[in-house]
């Protein structure tokens, strides 16, 4: 992570920025339902080491003071899913790109829900976006 | 199979907040399967998008639109060896890949 940091802060013009876009570590929200109607499900377990494996990757550069630390926003990010197939996909595909238990008392219970009820399947997590400014 | 990803587009004002996009030359690292290199691009951003993996960015090349083709590229590569010049971008953005 370091070194893609480093590369970054080559490959940057004077006065250039990193915009660091990943997954909050805040646990996502799995729900049925769209807007208001969204209710919950399930609270996925999620790992956060590599979260806080970047956070470190970060402050080690702005020590080494090749960038300087810019707003920091977090905003919500759903993710709308028309079938349990969707889901699994989803899951299968985010489950590669970070840690986490198993989560098929969620799939059973969402399975449950969606004989009485038909309604799309939302995941609801955070996303969070760094700016990071290169010092020369 | 049918996945909507931020229908309420919040991540593309959070990107417009935090920034200025247009005719920026902004190289996205981790582009995977292009939708976020789409939505630099309606930005107005002139975007360099690289992924370790060909089989994301065939995926990727799949959704260009003609208007899009004119201002994205894609590219295979590591984030920790860029196949870039030096001063070459104004913007570097990791997506989901720091």
């Amino acid at each position: 992570m370091v070194h893609a940091l480093r590369e970054a802060h080559r490959v940057l013009r004077t006065g250039g920025i990193v915009v660091d876009l990943r997954p909050a570590a805040k646990h996502r929200r799995v729900g049925l339902g769209k807007g208001s109607g969204w209710r919950l499900a399930g609270v996925m377990r999620e790992s956060f080491d590599k979260d806080r494996a970047a956070d470190r990757a970060v402050s080690q550069v702005v020590r080494a003071d090749l960038f300087r630390r810019g707003a920091t926003v977090e905003f919500p990010v759903d993710r709308e899913m028309d079938t349990i197939g969707d889901f699994l996909g989803w899951l299968k595909d985010f489950g590669g790109r970070r840690p986490m238990s198993s989560h098929v008392w969620l799939i059973d219970r969402l399975q449950r829900k969606l004989v009485t009820k038909d309604a799309s399947i939302v995941v609801r997590g955070t996303l969070k976006l760094q700016v990071l400014y290169k010092a020369e | 199979m049918a996945i909507v990803i931020d229908p309420q587009e919040r991540e593309l004002r959070a990107l417009g907040r935090v920034a200025r996009w247009k005719r920026r030359r902004v190289l996205e690292i981790g582009c995977g399967d292009g939708r976020l290199t789409l939505r630099l691009a309606s930005l107005g951003a002139r975007v360099s998008a690289l992924d370790p993996d060909p089989a994301h960015l065939r995926k990727a090349r799949a959704s260009l639109t003609l208007r899009a083709a004119q201002c994205i590229t894609y590219r295979v590569g590591q984030a920790e060896r860029l196949p870039y010049r030096a001063r070459e971008f104004d913007i570097v953005v990791f997506a989901w890949s720091l």
